[in-house]
């Protein structure tokens, strides 16, 4: 949480200063005023200058952006934290180096990592609906096409052969990739079997 | 050092009692084993169903001691 104090004649031209040098506006800051403003003895002697302390406001946003970034901070990493809201759920970007550490084999790390963010995102804020989507320079999107053109691919398997194709376990997002890129295909259907984590999708003849 | 800070930063995120969370590093010639303690009543909330929470803690710890040339073990301990 950042925090700052400012001077100036009056309270609301210190709190200025202060929100000029947070880079935020008035609704997302909490202000304490340190020291009211006094024209002193014929406006000279002893006269005060109004004193605030302006600290950023814990939202769920920001409270999560500086968890995030002290994890990757411990783990060793350089990186930048970019958060947004979008639809109630919570998106935050990771770009930086040695990226591919945070992302691990088939995403496995960036899947612990989101799993763990949205049980904290929960347990801290039980009144945010939506969840937190966490990720690193466009992994996610470039793994959206990859499994995309994967359900293409084992369609037309299953049509070949005639028989079911069974999948690696995956994420409930990424399960539900497969389930969208086949959901209007006219000669296969897609379930899903198992249990978390290792739930599976089932590509089948129709 | 880091990884023991991230294995409590985690933890104390995950409880009702974070003052009660302690990590001890433990390390042998080929281990590094990173012990996490909770209050009775956390368990649950660092172990999760199935373990899931707990998996998800060590996938990221494991992640994190690629550049250590040991093993990183996390162990939850009561």
């Amino acid at each position: 949480m950042r925090v700052v104090e400012a001077c100036g004649k009056t309270v609301e031209e210190a709190t200025e200063k202060a929100l000029e040098q947070l880079n935020l506006p008035i609704e997302r800051v909490q202000i304490e005023i340190l020291e009211e403003p006094s024209s002193g003895l014929f406006g000279l002697i002893g006269a005060k200058q109004a004193r605030v302390r302006v600290s950023e406001k814990i939202t769920p946003e920001s409270y999560m952006h500086d968890f995030l970034e002290e994890i990757i901070g411990k783990m060793g990493l350089v990186a930048e934290v970019e958060t947004y809201m979008e639809d109630k759920n919570l998106l935050m970007n990771v770009s930086g180096q040695k990226m591919g550490m945070l992302i691990g084999k088939r995403g496995q790390t960036l899947n612990a990592l989101q799993y763990l963010l949205n049980v904290i995102y929960h347990k801290k804020f039980p009144e945010q609906e939506g969840r937190i989507i966490l990720d690193v320079e466009d992994y996610r999107q470039k793994r959206e096409e990859t499994l995309r053109m994967l359900a293409e691919n084992l369609a037309k398997k299953v049509v070949r052969m005639h028989r079911e194709v069974v999948l690696e376990p995956m994420t409930p997002q990424e399960r539900r990739i497969i389930h969208t890129a086949l959901q209007e295909h006219e000669a296969v259907r897609t379930y899903s079997e198992g249990e978390e984590p290792y739930r599976k999708v089932v590509i089948a003849p129709r | 050092m880091a990884m023991k800070e991230l294995v409590e930063i985690i933890a104390k995120a995950l409880v009702d009692h974070p003052d009660e969370v302690r990590v001890e590093r433990i390390e042998d010639e080929r281990v590094i084993t990173l012990e996490l303690h909770v209050a009775s009543e956390d368990m649950g909330k660092v172990i999760g169903k199935r373990g899931r929470i707990a998996k998800a803690i060590r996938t990221v710890v494991n992640a994190a001691s690629s550049a250590e040339k040991k093993r990183v073990l996390v162990e939850i301990v009561q």
